[in-house]
């Protein structure tokens, strides 16, 4: 054995240690994060440090990323911290929102603290799509009335709080259907409840869960999603399933709006609809309220018996003023409804419009005149108007349903 | 320079054809280096590692990711303990196949064959330490083949995991085995191995009137060739580390969904492969320790070479015993790529 | 050639080999000890919380003092202000306990006032002065960094 040899091979030695250090160094740094909420380091931000903020009421200095997402806190090569995630990157899909989103501190708490929006966006129509199921099935004689007895999964409530609450929902099982006509509804119209994945396309690009409608879509790629929540929810979300076309119970197929809008109005609802200005000024979320948009935690047969705000929620009638509260806690619902969406500075001794449940209209202030001042949830517009009480509406006293307001009011396209 | 006690735990000379490489292919030797390698590393690994069900996975992730060259020392202690399963392999299949378990040395031969008992346990017990996906399967069913002996596996099992399933105690016995147990054997035993090595006349070579080459080389030289592979073998580790991290999968958790990959470790494939096929005694372990004991008592069984002939490979006069071996271990090989190629049940 | 004993005779090439060997050698054991080094230093875990929320300051009356188990401090409110002081002795480490004439140490016996100065030892440093700040909405926060 030559020192030559020797030589050669402590230099292959020293070579291969070289190697080591250059390895070490192109490791990614190791950057902590340690949430207040679990006590432990994480090291998501190690490679996702310019993931934006989620929102201001999830703060990743307090929770972090795993208490959300799951995965491995500690892995820094992407297949192992990401091999654990729950439902890949929508943690708040349906599957799995329970371990992601729950817990009786978060959003599967009490309904009296207001924390019950699971529960309540499970046994919600828009999940369990129960009315749709109904109709079709009562219409092709598979269930003789059109109270519920299906929805797109199993579901159970076991609190039932409205005269028409349901205990219990099966699943809808297509393949034990005899009418053809339900089958082919199975096939072709079950895109549009909030486990579904969406149509392809544009218009429909959404995710599913929690998300479909907090997380607001930038563009059609859903492997690239913001990471937002918010509940400052653009009419453009809504319409990822609303007025996207309509459905023919003939040949049980969607067919797609095919208009080219041009402006708001246009975009906004199906070429023939009929409505008034602020109903496309305004977002949805603008008048339709948390009962109605995430459920009361019951299950209905139909969106009808769950929608409940009209014009007259906020105009009031020519008998009588909208109700209204002055806000006198100052750990009332409507201050935590704005500070997740600062479109109004909300004060103790403000009032705000109330529905006819008692939900409040946080977004609306009572101005010292008697009109009233309403903030846009998703534009931040401020706009005001008066209680059609005192003024020269011609309505009939019984006939409060918006179509009787569109006929002198609606606006034409 | 003047000789070192590691010089003189050498003889002064031995016969040259006794070192040369296309003889012995230092297989050896490079087995007690690498045990050498694995006892470092493992002590290395022992400043973090945590012998619990709910530290044990992360404290490994800790290593691997988050310690500075903790992944070096992680995958240098993975490449080196598979390195030396295939080493001692190899340098079981030289020994028998240039009849070097021959009077006088039968009783290292069985000493080798604890030996290598030792590195397969050893092997085993790091393996589930890892306490992860990956190795839930063969914990689990590579302990419960213990309960398929009969009188004793009940007990035995118990013994083994400290419980009647995989839990806190295992852990901490498999660690307890692994750091300490077994390896206070295995450096006993290799030891002894050594010692037997010179008292039986050092490595098997014919006598010197049936000798071709007469030479010797000194102490020295040998040291020199030890280095000269020490040194290439750690390079080629250092290589292998960076190139191939050491398995690592998401952690056992309670209560969570079982995942994970249901193959056996590599040296193990062969006996999973056997299970798929019936009884899981008689195929998981009869047949395993009846092989076992075939090759131990290979020495006993068969006719052994006749000593002129020895220092080459596949001496004529113990060609039944090398034909025995031969078998053997084709049909582990055999069995090992049926696992990998038809039974490829990683999800 | 004619050599010269008076020169150094020339390094041989097995010399230098030598030399480049043990050199190398020797350069790599440094780097592998240094490795080991940098694997030692690695510290496990999340700090120990320097920051801590005690609430309105309406609920420490003043003259009052209010021992914060969590910090390892005692809050004090004299007639204008407020001051912390850590209940760590700076002996040894141990926590004091507050007593009618100041602070005692179980451990080694050590006595401090009620501003935590030394009046006994074996402490030869008084007890730390933290310091604490209004936070948002006039909740009191408790430094111990």
């Amino acid at each position: 054995m030559s020192t030559r040899s020797l030589l050669t091979a402590a230099a292959l030695l020293l070579a291969s240690l070289f190697g080591v250090i250059w390895y070490e160094y192109r490791r990614p740094e190791p950057v902590a994060l340690s949430p207040t909420l679990t006590g432990e380091e994480e090291y998501c931000v190690a490679c996702h440090a310019d993931l934006p903020e989620i929102s201001a009421a999830h703060p990743v200095e307090t929770f972090g990323c795993v208490i959300c997402h799951g995965g491995e806190r500690l892995a820094l090569d992407a297949d192992l911290a990401h091999s654990t995630m729950r439902g890949d990157r929508n943690p708040s899909d349906f599957s799995v929102v329970q371990a992601s989103c729950g817990g009786s501190e978060c959003h599967s708490g009490s309904p009296e603290e207001g924390r019950d929006h699971i529960h309540r966006v499970l046994t919600s129509v828009q999940t369990t799509y129960a009315g749709a199921i109904a109709q079709i099935r009562f219409t092709y004689g598979a269930q003789p009335d059109l109270t519920a007895r299906m929805g797109v999964s199993a579901v159970q409530d076991d609190m039932i709080t409205t005269t028409t609450g349901l205990p219990s929902l099966e699943a809808f099982v297509p393949d034990a259907e005899s009418s053809p006509s339900v089958v082919a509804f199975a096939e072709n119209c079950l895109n549009c409840h909030l486990s579904a994945e969406p149509l392809p396309g544009e218009p429909y690009a959404r995710l599913t869960g929690c998300a479909a409608c907090h997380t607001p879509a930038a563009s059609a790629d859903l492997d690239r999603p913001i990471h937002r929540l918010t509940t400052a929810i653009p009419y453009t979300q809504c319409n990822t399933c609303h007025n996207r076309g309509n459905y023919d119970l003939r040949d049980m197929r969607f067919h797609p709006r095919e208009d080219q809008p041009g402006n708001r109005l246009q975009d906004y609802y199906q070429p023939i609809a009929q409505f008034v200005r602020c109903e496309w000024t305004l977002d949805c979320i603008d008048c339709h309220t948390r009962r109605e948009a995430m459920g009361d935690g019951d299950l209905h047969s139909s969106k009808q018996e769950i929608q409940y705000v009209q014009c007259r929620t906020c105009h009031g009638t020519l008998e009588e003023l909208p109700l209204t509260k002055t806000i006198t806690d100052p750990e009332d619902l409507a201050f935590r409804m704005a500070f997740l969406n600062p479109v109004i500075d909300l004060q103790v001794g403000d009032t705000v419009i109330v529905t006819e449940q008692g939900e409040p209209l946080w977004n609306t202030r009572r101005l010292p005149d008697g009109t009233f001042e309403l903030f846009g949830k998703a534009t931040g517009q401020r706009l005001t108007f008066r209680p059609v009480k005192g003024t020269a509406c011609q309505q009939k006293i019984d006939e409060q349903e918006s179509r009787y307001c569109h006929a002198c009011h609606a606006v034409e396209r | 320079m003047r000789p070192s006690f590691f010089h003189h735990l050498h003889p002064p000379t031995i016969p040259a054809p006794q070192a040369r490489f296309r003889y012995t292919l230092g297989a050896g030797g490079i087995s007690v280096y690498l045990v050498l390698v694995v006892i470092a590393t493992g002590i290395l690994e022992m400043f973090y590692y945590v012998p619990t069900p709910e530290g044990a996975a992360e404290s490994v992730q800790t290593i691997a990711y988050l310690v500075p060259y903790g992944w070096l020392v992680r995958n240098l202690h993975y490449w080196g303990a598979q390195a030396l399963i295939a080493a001692v392999s190899v340098h079981l299949v030289r020994v028998v196949m240039t009849g070097g378990y021959a009077p006088p040395r039968r009783l290292n031969y069985l000493v080798g064959i604890g030996l290598l008992l030792l590195c397969l346990f050893l092997d085993f017990t790091g393996y589930v330490l890892r306490w992860d996906q990956g190795v839930r399967w063969a914990l689990v069913t590579g302990t419960n083949l213990i309960t398929t002996i009969p009188l004793v596996g009940a007990g035995l099992y118990g013994f083994v995991m400290g419980g009647d399933q995989p839990g806190p105690a295992t852990v901490v016995r498999f660690y307890a085995w692994h750091v300490f147990g077994l390896t206070l054997l295995l450096v006993g035993m290799g030891v002894w191995h050594l010692f037997r090595i010179r008292r039986d006349g050092g490595i098997s070579v014919a006598p010197p009137v049936a000798r071709v080459d007469p030479s010797r080389i000194s102490r020295s030289e040998l040291v020199r060739r030890e280095v000269f592979a020490a040194l290439i073998a750690t390079a080629v580790l250092i290589l292998l580390s960076i190139a191939f991290p050491a398995p690592i999968a998401a952690p056992i958790r309670e209560g969570e969904a079982i995942s994970g990959d249901a193959r056996a470790p590599w040296f193990f494939l062969w006996v999973q492969q056997l299970l798929r096929w019936g009884d899981p005694f008689f195929l998981g372990v009869a047949v395993p320790a009846g092989l076992l004991l075939l090759i131990t008592l290979l020495p006993y069984l068969l006719p052994g070479p006749r000593p002129v002939e020895l220092g080459r490979w596949f001496p004529p006069s113990s060609r039944a015993a090398q034909i025995a071996l031969g078998v053997v271990g084709a049909a582990i090989l055999a069995l090992t790529l049926l696992s990998l190629l038809f039974n490829n049940s990683s999800p | 050639m004619g050599s010269q004993r008076s020169d150094p005779p020339p390094v041989q090439r097995r010399d230098f080999l030598q030399l480049a060997l043990r050199g190398l050698l020797a350069l790599s054991g440094v780097l592998g000890l240094a490795g080991i080094l940098r694997y030692f230093s690695y510290r496990p875990g999340p700090a120990k919380p320097t920051r801590f929320e005690l609430g309105p300051s309406s609920e420490y009356p003043p003259g009052s003092r209010t021992v914060v188990p969590e910090a390892g401090a005692i809050l004090i409110r004299g007639p204008d202000s407020f001051h912390a002081l850590s209940l760590t002795c700076p002996h040894l480490g141990c926590t004091v306990e507050p007593t009618s004439s100041g602070f005692s140490c179980p451990c080694h016996g050590s006595r401090f006032g009620p501003d935590g100065a030394v009046l006994r030892g074996p402490a030869l440093e008084p007890l730390r002065a933290l310091r604490v700040e209004p936070g948002e909405d006039g909740q009191l926060v408790l430094f111990t960094d």
